[in-house]
């Protein structure tokens, strides 16, 4: 069966809207993991420069693989210059390394569960955000991963769970506690098992 | 084919591994939570993966024209359960559209990207990468595809009359000639003489006379138009130079007169001479056009140039000559072609002149140049050669009007 192609290029989405989502989640991840400064052990202020300054490299590296490689103005030194700025921000995996100092930022502090896995969602978002921006993708090329995701979230939630227990008092709390975190584990197999189904019946032949 | 894991894969992977790490090492629990749902997202990897994919690649139109978009569609079969993302990096001179997504599903996919050659020439148009990526956009697998070379044909001049001599050779065509004979074009009236044909007998004008008149109409004929393409100077500036204007002039009039059912020949004046006798049809035009595009361009000190091979010129034939005429034996030559008794029409491309830098030397050296130049235009002018200008921009038309509007008297 012949199918032609989509004709929509693969610009249809405007790639400054996912700069500016990656851009607004690197800033919230960098800010929510950092603050307050006071409270982290040494070393916070260091690496939160470095968080910075991966994130803005990040964003420019995602605003350079948009731009692409424009006609030359005329200007040759300024294009020579353009060109190697453009290589210093290719040169390394700032996304990478912006996550590396994040969860850095985030052990740095005190235990504080709700408050990481507000952050475990939040990076994941921005991981996600990259990959659309790079590839110039919809958000419907996510819809597979949607149920992984929930699935993922759900067991964030239970670990959430799991490191708040011991500062419950035993009793009805405690009950209430251990029965919402086994719902959500329900929940969570109850999700994942059909993607698991659908992963290996169709794709096992070819 | 180069299968590897995608950024995207590799992001996720530094998520999770950070996390577990560091939920070992602080012993926190919510680290490992953190790390939950790119864990989730990495366990649908696939290893299988089949190394081998084939594609089909072709232009769907026959010749690449200079300025005009061309469809390369390309037939991807097998790595169904991919999507595949099609993008050209294209050559100088080449522009494509960004990239075209394949959507995944199904055995054979075809995608059709758009491409522009913006100069004539003989070149490659860059190269085609297809990236295919899985459903969950962990692994990615990239082929690169060298996109063959391809003639791009200079782009035709507008030209929508042409010059037509007065005495045209006795072969049946379509100009009106000023010879009886069958065609339709209304010619006169005259007396029916025995043996003329009943039908043409001219009711009106037999009434008015009170005896037999038939109407007359002019013979049709073809001409025999020989083109000369001058290619021994490029000046000018790149994308207009004089080389641009001479070939896109040339293609233009060869398309004009073989589309009026003309028998058209090229001659290619450049460091040596190239030639095509004049034929007619849609495989000459490309003949032409091949001959245009493999000759070599450029100055070489060759002697014989000033005399057109006679094989070339029919007697009789309408010449046109795109030149810059800044070579003297090219002037040479159509002075000869004239002394042959041939007619003979210049189109000059020449639209730019020598640098100079505002000194009184370089002034007085430009001054002269400008006297030279004009003394090699009113000299062919003089021996009944025509020199009109074409400045690249403009329709063929308006420089060639005076000599379409009525035939050009053929002197000898």
């Amino acid at each position: 069966m012949t199918v032609p192609a989509s004709t929509r290029p693969a610009g249809w989405t405007r790639p400054g809207y996912g700069i500016a989502a990656a851009g607004a989640l690197a800033t919230g991840v960098i800010l929510w993991s950092a603050f307050p400064l006071s409270t982290g052990r040494a070393g916070t202020r260091l690496v939160f420069a470095a968080a910075i300054v991966a994130g803005i490299m990040s964003i420019a590296q995602l605003a350079a693989a948009a731009i692409g490689n424009r006609e030359s103005a005329g200007f040759a030194a300024l294009d020579q210059a353009a060109q190697r700025l453009t290589g210093l921000v290719k040169m390394l995996p700032w996304a990478e390394l912006l996550i590396v100092a994040v969860l850095v930022l985030e052990a740095l502090h005190g235990s504080r569960p709700w408050h990481t896995a507000v952050l475990g969602v939040a990076l994941t978002g921005y991981v996600l955000a990259v990959h659309l921006t790079e590839t110039r993708a919809g958000a419907g090329v996510l819809r597979a991963q949607l149920p992984l995701l929930c699935s993922g979230i759900a067991l964030t939630a239970l670990s959430v769970g799991a490191a708040a227990l011991p500062h419950f008092m035993a009793g009805s709390t405690d009950t209430a506690v251990r029965t919402v975190v086994l719902v959500v584990a329900v929940v969570a197999v109850g999700l994942a098992v059909p993607v698991w189904l659908s992963r290996s019946g169709p794709e096992r032949g070819r | 084919m180069h299968w590897n894991l995608s950024g995207h894969a590799r992001r996720l992977l530094i998520l999770a591994v950070a996390g577990v790490v560091l939920a070992v090492l602080t012993r926190r629990a919510e680290f490992a939570g953190l790390a939950a749902p790119a864990l989730l997202l990495l366990a649908t990897w696939q290893s299988d993966r089949n190394p081998r994919v084939a594609m089909r690649i072709h232009l769907e139109t026959a010749s690449l024209v200079e300025g005009v978009s061309a469809a390369l569609r390309v037939e991807i079969h097998g790595h169904e359960p991919f999507s595949a993302r099609l993008l050209i990096e294209p050559a100088d001179g080449v522009q494509a559209v960004a990239s075209v997504d394949a959507p995944g599903g199904h055995p054979t996919r075809t995608a059709v990207l758009r491409v522009e050659p913006t100069r004539w020439g003989r070149y490659s148009l860059g190269v085609l990468m297809i990236t295919f990526t899985d459903r969950y956009r962990l692994t990615e697998g990239t082929a690169v595809v060298e996109l063959p070379f391809v003639s791009t044909y200079p782009q035709a001049a507008s030209l929508q009359s042409s010059v037509v001599l007065s005495r045209l050779p006795s072969r049946l065509g379509e100009h009106p000639a000023r010879a009886a004979g069958d065609g339709i074009e209304f010619a006169g009236v005259r007396e029916f003489v025995p043996g003329d044909r009943q039908r043409r007998i001219n009711w009106p004008a037999t009434t008015r006379h009170g005896s037999l008149h038939l109407s007359t109409f002019s013979a049709e004929r073809t001409q025999n138009v020989v083109v000369i393409a001058d290619e021994t100077s490029d000046v000018g500036d790149p994308g207009a130079s004089s080389l641009d204007l001479v070939l896109r002039g040339a293609s233009g009039a060869i398309t004009r007169y073989l589309a009026a059912r003309d028998r058209v020949g090229l001659i290619i004046f450049a460091g040596r001479l190239s030639w095509i006798a004049p034929g007619q049809g849609r495989r000459h035009w490309y003949r032409l056009l091949d001959l245009m595009m493999a000759t070599p361009g450029g100055w070489d000190r060759a002697p014989g140039l000033t005399r057109l091979p006679r094989a070339a010129l029919p007697p009789g034939s309408l010449i046109l000559v795109f030149s810059p005429l800044l070579d003297t034996r090219l002037v040479e030559a159509l002075r000869d072609l004239r002394e042959r008794g041939f007619s003979v029409l210049v189109v000059d491309v020449l639209n730019t002149e020598p640098a100079h830098d505002g000194s009184k030397l370089s002034r007085l050296t430009a001054r002269m140049w400008h006297l030279e130049q004009q003394a090699v235009r009113f000299s062919l002018t003089q021996i009944g050669v025509p020199v009109v200008h074409w400045d690249g921009v403009t329709s063929l038309d308006t420089p060639l009007a005076p000599y379409t509007r009525r035939v050009l008297v053929a002197h000898r």
